[in-house]
């Protein structure tokens, strides 16, 4: 239990070290996808010192054992000195971690988790080209062998939309072990060195000339059975270890920053001369409020996180509220920016309010999309939560 | 103290979600012994001394069942009273009003002018249910002030409005002579007197608007999964899903940003202001879906579904207007973020 003096004394120490050791410039120091990687190995190693990157880690971890209300002081205190993001590390601090913490065995946890406060990132090898929404469908062959004594499996297949696969050292894997009964029955959980003959790693050109997912290829890879988390087959179970990971700090801490860039917004209309236009106005105040009510909303969900009373949809929710509005903050700087933002203008990596209007409104995608549609969302709400009928499983043409 | 869930309860029972709009002067009555007309009134002054949460709770409850007793006006009437440092007979004024006597403020402009003579004429707008009112609560150019409904020059005049659940009057000045006993305010004082009565006013419809929001959305969610087409209930089609599942993402955020705001005694003026415009905006849109996603049904007067849109689409303009509100939170956002 941690009472509000300790949390408001948890937050002054955040602040002392925010103040001290806040990375200046660091968006000027992000222009190339190259220099964004340094910034976030250095950001992230001065959190790891300081004891902040890892609050939701066990207590054994230096830094780690704090609460959920602790962690959220943290986010918020990083998120309001509008310091980088976790981005290059958030697979191997969240979901890496929880699939270690949660599912592997105790070999593979003393292996891989000192590896990754040293600063070793992971990808996730989940998606692929036809297993988007309908994960469980997908296709990535294993086929367990004998090679040179040693049991392995031998992974053929592709994987895509890693997150930063182009710069992992290791990947969390699912592969297919068996078509037999029902689709998730057959799924294996593996766990891939990067640099195995055979992996190639091709990123994926965005339309705002950002390179953050990448295609992995798998060719003849051969992954020792140790490496499995679970038993064979076995593996769905442990995917949704790992894509519970994240724990709703996330959207917290993207609304608090987009509260914060509102400014941006503001400083968008006085550049353009349109203080008095009430029209605009009007847009800027209705784009305020439903940001706070974002921020009200994720809020609300870490409470009720904290205090055990979650339900079933409420993450849908946050992030349908947060993608509408990101969406809506940034059509608002192209529609004010006018033919300014048809001219193209470099790029911020690793931030997704960056005040070059096209390329926000072309990232804004990257949440109605990623980590489950917007539609995907919808039908959460509607058939967990409001416990409205699901369509008929089986159809034909 | 009382609890919140305690208040919710009792609302609950007293307003069950079955019955719309329960006859006006009965609820009334009912909101009485409640005690819900003082539950914003100071324990110094003999009420209740409950804070923004609680009348939120209660407000929001009485959205959801389209309640036709006019609390919200009746609580910014008292308040309005409670903040007076000019009202002669205070403490027995905020007897009467506790006790069940009505005196509104008025929810929509005054359009009014003053004689060289200190007389006033014109439109005092928005007083809801006129025909109950011993006095109003009016902002005039001279300052908050109660006029008394039988007083010379006054007259109340009621409009036909398209929402059922509630009835507005304009009270009609011609030459009235202001009371100096009944000034609630000077000129001066009316500005801070406007700085507290707003946010309340704003909290308080946006509590309504949220109410009523839930209980259209339930309403819907029952009628798609009992309505078949196709032989399947129509709540299994995916297009309809979705759109109710945007009505709940949009009430539900928005009711976060309530509790927030009426929870925050340090909430500025023009956060409430921008979350009143933002509720009324979620409310128009949620009857809007309503009735579309009820067909045919709800475009008769039989259904409730227009009970619900002509409440959502009256609420955007009480208290200021969707467009001048948030005209006015993009301007001090705007000052702010310099």
């Amino acid at each position: 239990m941690t009472d509000n003096a300790d949390l408001e004394a948890l937050r002054s120490e955040v602040r002392g070290f925010l103040d001290a050791e806040k990375p200046a410039g660091w968006r000027d120091a992000s222009r190339t996808q190259e220099d964004f990687v340094q910034t976030q190995r250095g950001w992230f190693a001065k959190l790891v010192k300081a004891g902040y990157a890892i609050p939701h880690w066990p207590a054994e971890f230096p830094g780690g054992g704090r609460s959920l209300a602790e962690q959220k002081v943290i986010y918020e205190e990083i998120a309001k000195a509008d310091c980088p993001r976790l981005l290059l590390s958030f697979v191997s601090t969240y979901h890496a971690f929880a699939t270690l913490h949660e599912c592997a065995s105790e070999e593979q946890k003393a292996k891989y988790m000192p590896r990754i406060l040293e600063g070793e990132t992971w990808c996730q090898g989940f998606s692929e080209p036809g297993a988007g929404s309908d994960l469980a469908a997908l296709k990535c062959k294993a086929v367990r062998e004998v090679r040179d004594g040693q049991e392995v499996y031998v992974v053929n297949g592709q994987k895509v939309w890693s997150t930063m696969a182009q710069f992992a050292d290791m990947c969390l894997l699912l592969v297919r072990t068996s078509s037999e009964g029902v689709k998730q029955a057959g799924i294996t959980y593996l766990l891939m060195d990067m640099k195995t003959p055979g992996v190639s790693v091709s990123p994926i050109h965005q339309i705002q000339g950002d390179e953050e997912f990448a295609e992995i290829f798998l060719d003849n890879v051969v992954i020792p059975v140790e490496q499995r988390v679970g038993e064979e087959g076995k593996g769905w179970a442990v995917a949704q270890a790992t894509l519970a990971s994240e724990r709703g700090l996330t959207l917290m801490e993207l609304g608090y920053r987009m509260r914060g860039a509102l400014s941006r917004v503001a400083a968008l209309i006085r550049e353009h001369g349109r203080e008095q236009d009430r029209g605009v106005l009007r847009d800027f105040g209705a784009l305020v409020s439903e940001v706070d009510a974002v921020c009200a909303i994720a809020d609300q969900f870490l409470d009720n996180r904290i205090k055990g009373i979650e339900r079933i949809g409420d993450a849908s929710i946050v992030k349908n509220s947060y993608s509408r509005a990101l969406r809506a903050y940034a059509k608002l700087g192209v529609r004010l920016g006018g033919m300014d933002e048809q001219y193209v203008k470099p790029i911020t990596f690793g931030d997704l309010n960056t005040g070059n209007w096209m390329a926000d409104f072309m990232n804004s995608y990257a949440w109605t999309i990623a980590g489950g549609s917007e539609e995907v969302q919808r039908n959460i709400i509607a058939e967990r939560m409001l416990e409205m009928p699901r369509e008929p499983k089986h159809w034909t043409l | 103290m009382i609890e919140l869930n305690e208040l919710t309860d009792a609302a609950q029972k007293a307003f069950p979600a079955d019955k719309l709009s329960p006859a006006r002067d009965a609820s009334w009555e009912l909101t009485a012994e409640m005690g819900w007309l003082m539950v914003r009134l100071p324990e110094d002054d003999g009420g209740l001394g409950l804070d923004r949460e609680a009348s939120t709770a209660i407000h929001y409850e009485m959205g959801r069942v389209l309640s036709s007793a006019p609390l919200i006006p009746a609580q910014l009437g008292l308040q309005a009273v409670v903040e007076s440092k000019t009202l002669a007979d205070r403490a027995d004024w905020l007897e009467r009003l506790s006790a069940g006597e009505y005196a509104p403020l008025h929810m929509l402009p005054a359009k009014v002018e003053v004689a060289a003579n200190g007389t006033v004429s014109g439109t005092v707008g928005g007083v809801f249910d006129g025909d109950m009112a011993v006095a109003v609560v009016a902002m005039l150019p001279t300052g908050y002030t109660l006029i008394p409904t039988d007083a010379q020059g006054v007259e109340l005049t009621e409009r036909q409005i398209w929402d059922p659940s509630r009835r507005i009057f304009d009270l009609v000045l011609t030459g009235y002579a202001p009371d100096p006993a009944l000034m609630l305010s000077d000129v001066e004082g009316a500005a801070a007197m406007h700085d507290v009565l707003g946010p309340e006013a704003h909290l308080a419809l946006a509590a309504d608007c949220l109410g009523g929001a839930t209980a259209a959305l339930a309403m819907t969610v029952e009628y798609l999964g009992m309505r078949k087409q196709f032989d399947r209930p129509i709540a299994m089609f995916q297009a309809l899903k979705h759109r109710v599942a945007d009505m709940k993402t949009r009430i539900v955020a928005t009711e976060a940003l309530l509790w927030s705001r009426a929870r925050d005694p340090e909430a500025a003026r023009l956060q409430i202001a921008g979350l009143k415009a933002l509720a009324t905006d979620v409310y128009q849109f949620v009857t809007e879906e309503m009735i579309q996603l009820h067909g045919g049904i709800g475009l008769t007067e039989e259904h409730q579904c227009h009970l619900f849109m002509k409440r959502a689409m009256l609420n955007l303009q009480l208290c200021g207007s969707l467009d001048w509100l948030n005209e006015r939170v993009g301007q001090d956002a705007l000052a702010e973020m310099a």
